[in-house]
């Protein structure tokens, strides 16, 4: 489960007003280039971890949810993919061998690849973990004039989408969209549209996707044991018979190839 | 003075060189151009045919490997034993192969080691590393026993007779491990991968199917074994495998059909979706087209039907991962991957290579040894090839019809399919203009703030959001994004920075708002 002090973002599509705002101050604050000439038709790349679009008739923003148990980092096979306790989902880079299967877990389709490099590095949001680290709010939060962006321990950010849901009766559709998806997120969605409307994948089970292969992996050493025991039982029994009858003189069979 | 004979160039030689340049070429841009320059992988589709065929279909078809040492020192059953050195050899060549696919595939080869020492136990990929690491080395053991013959090692060879039992039995369960892990690469993708491939039974699938084509591959390379080095294995010991493998392909498929009826997608399969099609044409080869083939006893004993029942069992386990690995995970990603140039170049570059040196150690060591093996034939040159002792005009006319049948079927299917294919429409277009009122009610200008200030100032400057921005259209890129930092700047500016066009003189110039040059206690503050 998620610490209770653990930090995250409530992103509210009703109080979105395009500025873009957010977006360049990521760009900043992770000395990344400018990609298009209008802030708003950046997609999420290498040289852009967050981006704020027009979709339908509403302005989204899209960034790394930065998941309670993260598919990313249960898939790395290096631990190159870390849930830190603070909240975010963070990258150490060194360890990374490139496999890219933490692109295929994610289910937001987040992290990004620098396929131009020879020496390529996975990238995304690390929800500016050096800024949480210094009291901070993310750039992106504190870019934002209008509270479309939130920043605050993920539990009290739950609380406050159920107050504005409350203070403000037919203006959100009453999900909060990371409450329970995956397993939590620690950036929330409110809008008053559906997530398909918005672009983000519905139908997320509640089940955390990296369980679904935890259940398989958790049962390795009993099929290990259980087949060792189980082959040597065989070999045991199936060779014994040819060793009985190489002891009563039918033949040598145990020799028999080499 | 001795001669250097060049070997004869020959068709299938000829095919093998031109490959080989390509994938040369192939390798240069992969090394100099990155995987940009030498792949059609994006953010949405990042895993293609090296993943896909590479690695997934590579290690399923070195399942030969485990499946025949575990028939024959496991189970006794000593009459396969001359199979065992080739399945071993084909195995082993099979995992150092994908491994040399995989440093093409990973971003950053040269970290390859890491899983051995950076754990993640709750990553498949990390399992499946250290099983293929693991399985090569228990591979190689096995068959070092062909390379210490060759030399006379005979005490190295004791050693090893005493401990096969251990190394197969652990290479078996290494096997069952990493075959059925491939699959569970998936499980943690149920909203990616398309219902008809991604089932809670993933592994059991992978694993099953990979069984079945450990009988086949050991029947389809004693095949060729035969056409080209004139060395082949008895019928009657490919056809239990061929039992076997219908056995297995049954089991498959009454799990296949359980898992979809217990999820309620009995009718997905003939759904008009392209994923359907290239499902069913999976199906049809691999599966009901074989398994017919193999339930005709005079099929089954028939020297070319066993051939060509394994050959489609073969190819069903190769579209099954293609359809895994690429077809099902296309619709999710919103992009229709084709694979590059090189990348095929690579793909079969490695191919190759494996038939290269499967002929060179046929030929160097005793991998068939020779007062095991049943001479059909004296040995022939690779290009000197006829179909073996029965034709398949001699195949009971049933069968030649079930193979043309499979092959039509699928073949229209697979058209069909790939007419279908579509690019599924990502999130939704812009429409409209975003009614911003109740948004904007919501817009709080940022608070006062005061600039660093330079030494030369003449006192601290104050800037109120409140006086410079329209509340009702806040324009906040006027400012922000060019010259002023969203997240505040604590150093001082250099003197004179701030008058400049770029900052606050582009707008206080006299015309728009008063001049930077008017009053200096207009901004700064005495102190």
């Amino acid at each position: 489960m998620l610490n209770t002090q653990a930090k995250g973002l409530l992103l509210d599509t009703t109080r979105c007003i395009g500025c873009g705002a957010c977006a360049l101050a990521c760009k900043e604050r992770n000395g990344l280039p400018k990609t298009s000439e209008v802030v708003l038709e950046d997609k999420l790349s290498d040289k852009t971890f967050s981006t704020v679009n027009q979709v339908g008739n509403r302005y989204v923003r899209r960034m790394c949810m930065h998941c309670a148990t993260p598919s990313c980092a249960s898939a790395c096979p290096v631990a190159a993919l870390e849930k830190t306790a603070a909240g975010p989902v963070v990258y150490h880079e060194s360890k990374c061998m490139g496999c890219r299967y933490c692109m295929i877990a994610c289910p937001f389709g987040i992290p990004k690849y620098e396929w131009e490099k020879k020496a390529p590095l996975v990238r995304k949001c690390d929800l500016c973990a050096d800024r949480l680290a210094k009291g901070l709010k993310t750039a992106c939060a504190t870019a934002c004039p209008t509270g479309a962006t939130t920043f605050g321990n993920r539990d009290a950010l739950v609380l406050e989408a159920r107050a504005r849901f409350a203070a403000n009766p037919g203006r959100y559709r009453e999900h909060v969209y990371g409450f329970e998806e995956v397993g939590g997120t620690s950036v929330l969605l409110i809008s008053d549209a559906k997530p398909e409307e918005l672009g983000y994948p519905a139908g997320l089970d509640e089940t955390p996707p990296p369980h679904l292969t935890w259940r398989v992996l958790n049962i390795i050493p009993d099929i290990v044991m259980t087949g060792a025991v189980l082959l040597g039982g065989i070999y045991w029994i199936r060779n014994r018979r040819d060793e009985v009858e190489a002891a009563e003189g039918h033949h040598d069979a145990s020799t028999k190839g080499h | 003075m001795p001669k250097l004979a060049l070997p004869r160039l020959t068709f299938w030689r000829g095919v093998l060189l031109a490959i080989l340049a390509a994938g040369t070429y192939a390798t240069f841009l992969r090394v100099f151009k990155g995987l940009a320059g030498s792949t059609n992988l994006t953010d949405a589709f990042p895993w293609g045919l090296w993943i896909g065929f590479d690695i997934l279909c590579g290690v399923a078809l070195a399942a030969g490997g485990f499946t025949i040492s575990a028939t024959v020192y496991i189970f006794n059953l000593e009459k396969f034993r001359p199979i065992v050195r080739p399945a071993i050899l084909t195995a082993f060549l099979g995992y150092v192969l994908v491994v040399v696919a995989l440093l093409f595939d990973l971003g950053r080869p040269w970290n390859v080691w890491h899983p051995l020492v950076m754990w993640n136990p709750h990553s498949v990929m990390f399992e499946v590393g250290w099983c293929v690491t693991l399985y090569t080395t228990v591979l190689a053991l096995e068959f070092s026993p062909v390379v210490f013959e060759r030399f006379k090692m005979t005490k190295t060879l004791h050693v090893l007779h005493v401990i096969m039992p251990i190394l197969v039995v652990l290479g078996v369960l290494l096997s069952t491990l990493h075959q059925s892990s491939l699959g569970s690469f998936y499980l943690i993708v149920p909203t990616k991968l398309h219902a008809l491939w991604y089932s809670p039974l993933l592994p059991v699938y992978f694993f099953l199917t990979a069984l079945t084509l450990g009988c086949a591959m050991t029947i389809v390379e004693s095949f060729l074994s035969h056409r080209a080095f004139g060395k082949e294995l008895e019928m009657e010991l490919l056809v239990p495998l061929g039992r076997v493998a219908l056995l297995i392909l049954g089991v498959t498929a009454v799990i296949r059909f359980a898992d979809f009826r217990h999820r309620g997608i009995l009718g997905l399969p003939f759904a008009p979706t392209y994923e359907s099609r290239l499902f069913l044409a999976e199906m049809i080869i691999g599966v009901l087209a074989p398994a017919v083939l193999l339930a005709l006893p005079k099929v089954r004993q028939h020297r070319t039907g066993l051939f060509l029942s394994a050959l489609l069992i073969v190819m069903g386990v190769v579209m099954n991962r293609l359809n895994v690995s690429i077809t099902g995970m296309e619709r999710s990603s919103g992009e229709i991957y084709v694979p590059a140039f090189t990348e095929i170049a690579i793909t079969l570059s490695v191919v190759g290579v494996g038939f290269l040196v499967f002929a060179l150690a046929v030929k160097y060591l005793p991998v068939f040894p020779e007062h095991e093996m049943k001479d059909a034939r004296p040995p022939v040159a690779p290009d000197a090839l006829h179909v073996a002792a029965q034709p398949i005009r001699s195949l009971p006319m049933p069968a030649i019809a079930v193979v043309a049948l499979a092959f039509v079927a699928a073949g229209a299917l697979g058209a069909d399919g790939v007419r279908r294919r579509e690019v599924v429409p990502g999130p939704p277009a812009p429409s409209g203009t975003p009614a911003l009122a109740a948004a904007l009610a919501s817009f709080e200008a940022p608070a006062e703030m005061t600039f660093p200030q330079a030494p030369d100032s003449p006192g601290p400057v104050s800037f109120r959001h409140a006086s410079h921005v329209d509340a009702s259209a806040p324009d906040c890129l006027a400012c922000h994004g060019n010259s002023y930092s969203f997240l505040g700047r604590t150093e001082a500016p250099p003197a004179g920075l701030m008058h400049d066009t770029k900052h606050c003189g582009g707008c206080h110039d006299g015309t728009s708002a008063f001049s930077i040059e008017d009053d200096c206690t207009a901004c700064h503050k005495s102190e």
